[in-house]
């Protein structure tokens, strides 16, 4: 449990689409089993008074907080909006937004990460499946039936990918603590270092799964950071480098953003790399 | 999406910093059409989306009485492989000095960053290499509108001061334009003053839409196809065709294969919740590549419903054959679908890739 627990009340931005209305009955049919709140309220502009599944939506976030005590939004907003919906939700005093939407234009994403840390607000993604803590708390599009509660923390910036280790672990009889989808995108907000922080003030986190994908050189960053112990896996080993960003980016990121020179520095730092998703379980149970 | 020069030159203009005077074309006939000269010499500059280009023989300096003849000559050559499709003449600049300037996006401090180097015109990874520290970075946070003057003056310690403007312009058209990145290289001084003389900008592909810009030049027609079909599609050169859901998972196949010793044909991912019709789609699609011999079809998730993404394959009726592994929703009912119509369901991804790289090593 490192972002809420059964308590957590929780507001959807982007509540009335497709995905947000499917979603919202999805957390709360979990919130149900697991006897938390889940789901409070609901906004989009333009929309408010109407029922999703049984929850209020409203037009505003200032609206919904006026009437619920919340400080987490699950973010379902288009693309080309969705900058603006978590700006608006670090205004009004929410702490945390799980920014699902994809497609988010990498300047809207930098403007509102940037100003979500001025007022104070936490942002997991976008373009993420958002956490999981198995019994306690679903914030996103997570499924719930391939996890089962335990001692270890998974952080990934992929979705499905997540899904595949957390089957693995759970086929392998190994529970998880908190599962983590930061995204895929080239800004997001929590980062390996920022989750791996709570994991290290989590009880419950014995070791830590870090699932990490081509570019960049966040998981380097995240695995020499803690002392918990960890397990990764990178994807992209076979991806083909013309396919990379243009010069200068190479340069910011050392001139080295792929898997092999990744996994190298990995391991150079003593961390544990596994060659393919199935081998997790058994090099995480080393660590335990 | 990467722009050509003529285009971010275009662009460079509107936010005022300076480029040499020229016109596009698109065959040797045409610059008889612009009498107003450009000066005793200009020059010619293929516009091709490839880096080293100078050195490929993409840009010819002559005599502007043999512009003529010297364009037909660029538009005869393929530059690393490419043809030449428009070409920008442009005069030729006295140039002074050459700089080095660019914007992109540094992921880890989550804010853009200033690169500047007083040795322009070359390899900038070579400066990188040879040089660091020569190269001058700055980080600025997006929320700011213009370069404050101390990083201004950090990035032009002893080079003029001049080039202060055209960088802040830079940051402009960087922030406006939606790039990933924008460079020029080189940034030179003249006698009349400073001058883009080179222009590099990619935009970032998901803001397309409020750039004015419809289609996405980068993409081959089939990757184009897959893109209204909603999936990330990318083209690569083996037989193993590779269907999966997340770019993670997706990625991941990918790299099975090739730990197992086979080579993917394709990267295909299909998105979140695909249904019979998604699927299909895929499937068709991935077949159509030349030297495809079996597809992997990987889907995990929640609320894929299996007996969906089985009824797409077997409506797609590819001539290939197809692997499938599946997890999720209607499990039973979609390996029931799939046996039924001789199609290979296993449990796991170790277990398809393996089977997959047999099959296509036949």
């Amino acid at each position: 449990m490192i972002y809420g627990d059964k308590k957590t009340k929780v507001i959807v931005q982007g509540a009335t689409g497709n995905q947000g209305a499917f979603h919202i009955n999805l957390m709360n049919r979990y919130a149900e089993e697991v006897g938390g709140y889940g789901v409070v309220a609901g906004v989009t502009p333009g929309k408010g008074g109407r029922e999703i599944h049984g929850v209020p939506v409203y037009d505003s976030v200032r609206e919904a907080l006026l009437e619920h005590d919340a400080a987490t939004s699950v973010l379902f907003v288009p693309g080309g909006a969705a900058g603006d919906s978590i700006m608006e939700a670090a205004y009004n005093g929410i702490e945390l937004v799980v920014a699902i939407t994809e497609h988010i234009p990498v300047h809207d994403a930098m403007r509102a990460v940037s100003y979500a840390q001025l007022e104070g607000c936490s942002v997991i993604g976008p373009n993420c499946p958002g956490t999981l803590s198995p019994g306690e708390l679903k914030l996103g599009i997570m499924p719930v039936n391939l996890s089962v509660p335990g001692n270890v923390g998974v952080i990934s910036r992929s979705g499905t990918l997540t899904y595949e280790v957390v089957n693995e672990l759970t086929r392998a009889g190994i529970g998880q603590s908190t599962i983590v989808g930061i995204g895929g995108d080239p800004i997001i907000g929590q980062t390996f270092v920022d989750v791996l922080e709570r994991f290290e003030k989590d009880s419950q986190t014995k070791a830590v799964v870090l699932i990490g994908e081509v570019g960049g050189n966040l998981e380097e960053e995240g695995a020499s950071y803690t002392d918990l112990p960890i397990v990764t896996y990178i994807a992209g080993v076979s991806a083909p480098p013309e396919k990379r960003m243009g010069h200068a980016g190479a340069i910011v990121a050392g001139g080295e953003g792929d898997a092999a020179s990744k996994i190298r520095r990995l391991e150079a730092l003593g961390i544990t790399v596994a060659q393919k998703p199935s081998e997790i379980p058994r090099l995480i149970r080393k660590t335990l | 999406m990467k722009l050509l020069e003529f285009e971010a030159k275009d662009i460079f203009r509107k936010f005022g910093i300076p480029v040499g005077k020229g016109f596009v074309i698109t065959s040797p006939d045409e610059i008889d059409k612009h009498p107003d000269g450009l000066g005793d010499e200009v020059v010619l500059k293929a516009q091709v989306d490839v880096g080293g280009r100078g050195k490929a023989g993409g840009v010819i300096i002559t005599d502007s009485k043999y512009a003529r003849e010297n364009a037909a000559l660029l538009f005869s050559r393929k530059i690393k492989g490419i043809s030449v499709e428009k070409v920008l003449v442009e005069e030729k600049l006295a140039i002074e000095n050459e700089y080095y300037v660019s914007i992109t996006l540094d992921r880890a401090k989550k804010m853009p960053v200033i690169l500047f180097s007083a040795t322009g015109g070359v390899d900038i990874e070579e400066t990188a290499k040879n040089s660091p520290d020569a190269l001058q970075r700055v980080w600025i946070t997006p929320l700011m509108h213009d370069i404050p003057s101390f990083m201004m003056r950090r990035l032009l310690k002893g080079v003029p001061k001049e080039l202060g403007p055209v960088i802040n312009s830079l940051y402009r058209v960087y922030c406006e334009s939606d790039a990933l990145l924008a460079e020029i290289n080189p940034l030179v001084t003249t006698n009349k003053g400073v001058y883009a003389a080179d222009a590099k900008l990619i935009v970032d592909d998901n803001a397309l839409f409020r750039q004015g810009i419809e289609v996405n030049r980068d993409l081959t027609d089939r990757e184009r196809r897959a893109e209204k079909f909603g999936f990330s599609y990318v083209e690569l050169e083996g037989s193993i065709g590779v269907i999966g859901n997340g770019a993670g998972l997706t990625m991941s196949t990918l790299d099975l294969i090739s730990l197992y010793g086979g080579r993917a044909a394709n990267f295909l991912d299909v998105g979140g919740g695909a249904g019979e019709d998604r699927v299909c789609n895929a499937v068709r699609l991935v077949s159509e590549m030349p030297g495809v011999k079996i597809i992997i079809v990987n889907l995990l998730g929640g609320i894929t419903r299996c007996d969906e993404v089985a009824k797409g394959i077997v409506k797609a009726g590819i001539s290939q054959k197809v692997a499938v592994r599946l997890a999720g929703t209607n499990e039973s009912e979609g390996r029931e679908i799939l046996k039924k119509h001789g199609y290979m369901m296993l449990d796991t991804m170790d277990e398809v890739v393996l089977y997959a790289v047999s099959e296509a090593s036949l």
